[in-house]
């Protein structure tokens, strides 16, 4: 399985994350030789798993409880006005990026 | 004085002494806060069954005295504002903080050369990495800086630093700790583990920190483990399988002879040695590298620069919050980081998901099979080497991805399996310390704690093997 450069560039929009040429270059390498390791899986039939466990997740009861936190989001947020975080607007999307 | 403030006095000067030599197996620590915890512990008379140990916390579990970085630019100065359920419980228990050790960011490595801050050395060989991703907390304790300290694994990262520092290392069973403020990597594998300087210490800490936690969905609903039962001169009527998948004719000769002479030991305690199989052994690295980052390119997503953490924002010139999230993430993730944040999208991309992620489901469950199969049949305990090599030196595998993930072929299969294991010091090879694992059933860990008490009283860890 060969990793190309442009689906490098497609997974990284879809992580939302800046990935420069040279560092493209290298994942392009780096992933084509994890991927086609773990190719091998395909060797295992899909007769060899056993049952699922069984066990469900177990639910708490849905009631409101105190806030844990020792500092509010004001002090942790890197920008926060009039009790909201605040970041910059949407731009337009990209139709060839966006998910 | 009291007792703690003595014990948080010599603690400081222990962890100074062996920082000093360059073991920076600490990102934050200082007297200071080791004292205040002290002196509130000594007002409130603290008398737990850990009053007075200092534990040392891999800097990926939230506390609020400390940062919390995960040893990542994104996180760097951090301060949690809340503390883990195991770290809560580790100071009810009569304990304080020693401060947070280093590790690969985000706890993704196996070498703590992916910590943002600087690798840690290990103690036996400073031109060698700790192993990893607790490779601080196990350089902390084989150190002498601590006897105790929080790790967490994700696919072996307690044992095999364990392993390559010569101490003490347990992975409980997925649920058995609160995950709690440990910082999300692979939810379905996460579980905080311990170390120590030797498995009644880490055994101690575990039985104190284990037990439900309403905080944590995942928590099994059990009574905390608490102390486990005095050592046992005696291993009669304990079956222990031996795979055969673990000892592949190319083991490193320094392993195999350590393991050896471990497996000669138990059965010299009476203990029944039986071969088995664990066919799906194999799959275990290449099924953990998709499950693994496919979660964790989920979990990382939270990481934007919105409501904690950095923000790139070129001094407020980016106008599209979308590249305030891609300028953020592409410079405070670190290179591996990022790999697998990458892999972990591309495999759950649409045309991909089938192939990959749910193929990977599908083997994960084949291997939890071998184990259920294998304790069914009446054996109690396998033991496997926890490694295939000693600690290598530094640079030798961050060139190469795959040869780094390789490292933890024998640790991974019980983080994708869910079930108990733990790595102890069997000996020394050319003065590299070499472990050895025990793996257990579903909710075994008193199982693999009293074989481990024993082999540890019948094995000298500090002898050379050939």
């Amino acid at each position: 399985m060969s990793v190309t450069r442009r689906d490098i560039a497609k997974i990284a929009a879809l992580a939302e994350l800046e990935v420069d040429d040279a560092a493209a270059a290298e994942l392009e390498r780096q992933l084509t030789r994890i991927l086609d390791y773990v190719a091998q899986l395909s060797e295992v039939g899909d007769d060899a798993a056993a049952a699922v466990d069984e066990r469900a997740a177990r639910l708490r009861r849905d009631v409101v409880a105190p806030d844990p936190l020792s500092r509010s989001p004001r002090e942790i947020a890197p920008a926060f006005q009039d009790g909201l975080f605040t970041v910059p607007r949407l731009g337009e999307l990209d139709r060839g990026d966006a998910p | 004085m009291t007792d703690f403030v003595r014990a948080a006095r010599q603690a400081a000067q222990r962890i100074a002494a062996a920082e000093a030599k360059g073991t920076h197996a600490f990102l934050a620590w200082s007297e200071a806060a080791l004292l205040e915890q002290a002196e509130r512990l000594a007002a409130a008379g603290a008398a737990g069954p850990l009053a007075g140990e200092v534990v040392a916390v891999k800097d990926v579990i939230a506390d609020a005295l400390f940062p919390t970085t995960c040893a990542s630019k994104i996180l760097e100065g951090w301060r949690s504002p809340f503390e883990a359920t195991a770290v809560r419980r580790l100071r009810e228990a009569g304990a304080m903080v020693a401060g947070k050790t280093n590790c690969d960011e985000f706890a993704m490595g196996s070498s703590t050369e992916w910590s943002a801050f600087g690798p840690s050395r290990n103690p036996a060989d400073p031109a060698r990495v700790p192993g990893g991703s607790s490779g601080g907390s196990a350089a902390a304790v084989a150190s002498g800086a601590v006897t105790m300290a929080l790790g967490s694994e994700t696919g072996g990262s307690v044992r095999q630093p364990a392993a390559f520092c010569g101490v003490a290392g347990i992975k409980p069973t997925y649920g058995r700790v609160s995950r709690y403020g440990l910082v999300a990597f692979g939810s379905s594998l996460d579980q905080i583990g311990v170390l120590g300087k030797d498995v009644a210490s880490a055994a101690r800490l575990l039985g104190v920190i284990s037990g439900r936690d309403d905080r944590d969905a995942t928590s099994l609903d059990r009574i905390p483990l608490g102390d486990p039962a005095p050592a046992s001169r005696s291993l009669e009527g304990t079956v222990i399988g031996v795979p055969a998948e673990y000892f592949p004719a190319g083991l490193h000769p320094g392993v195999r002879a350590a393991s050896d002479r471990a497996l000669a030991r138990l059965k010299d305690l009476g203990a029944e040695l039986r071969d088995v199989s664990l066919p799906h052994t194999k799959y275990a690295v290449p099924a953990y590298y998709i499950v693994a980052p496919a979660e964790a390119s989920s979990n990382l997503a939270r990481y934007d620069g919105v409501r904690y953490g950095l923000r790139a924002d070129g001094g407020g010139g980016l106008a599209d919050v979308r590249a305030v999230y891609r300028a953020t993430r592409g410079r405070g993730f670190g290179p591996e980081v990022r790999r697998r944040i990458l892999l972990g999208t591309y495999v759950l991309s649409a045309g991909y998901y089938d192939a990959y992620y749910r193929k990977a489901q599908r083997v994960r469950e084949a291997i939890r099979a071998d184990f259920t199969r294998v304790f069914a049949q009446g054996v109690h305990a396998l033991f496997t080497p926890t490694t295939p090599t000693p600690a290598f030196r530094f640079g030798e595998r961050t060139a190469d991805p795959l040869a780094m993930y390789l490292s933890d072929v024998y640790v991974c299969t019980a983080n994708l399996a869910w079930v108990p294991a733990l790595s102890l010091p069997i000996g020394r090879d050319q003065g590299l310390p070499i472990g050895g694992q025990l793996i257990g059933a579903m909710e075994a860990e008193s199982t693999i704690i009293r074989i481990a008490l024993a082999l540890e009283r019948a094995v000298d860890a500090t002898a050379e093997v050939r």
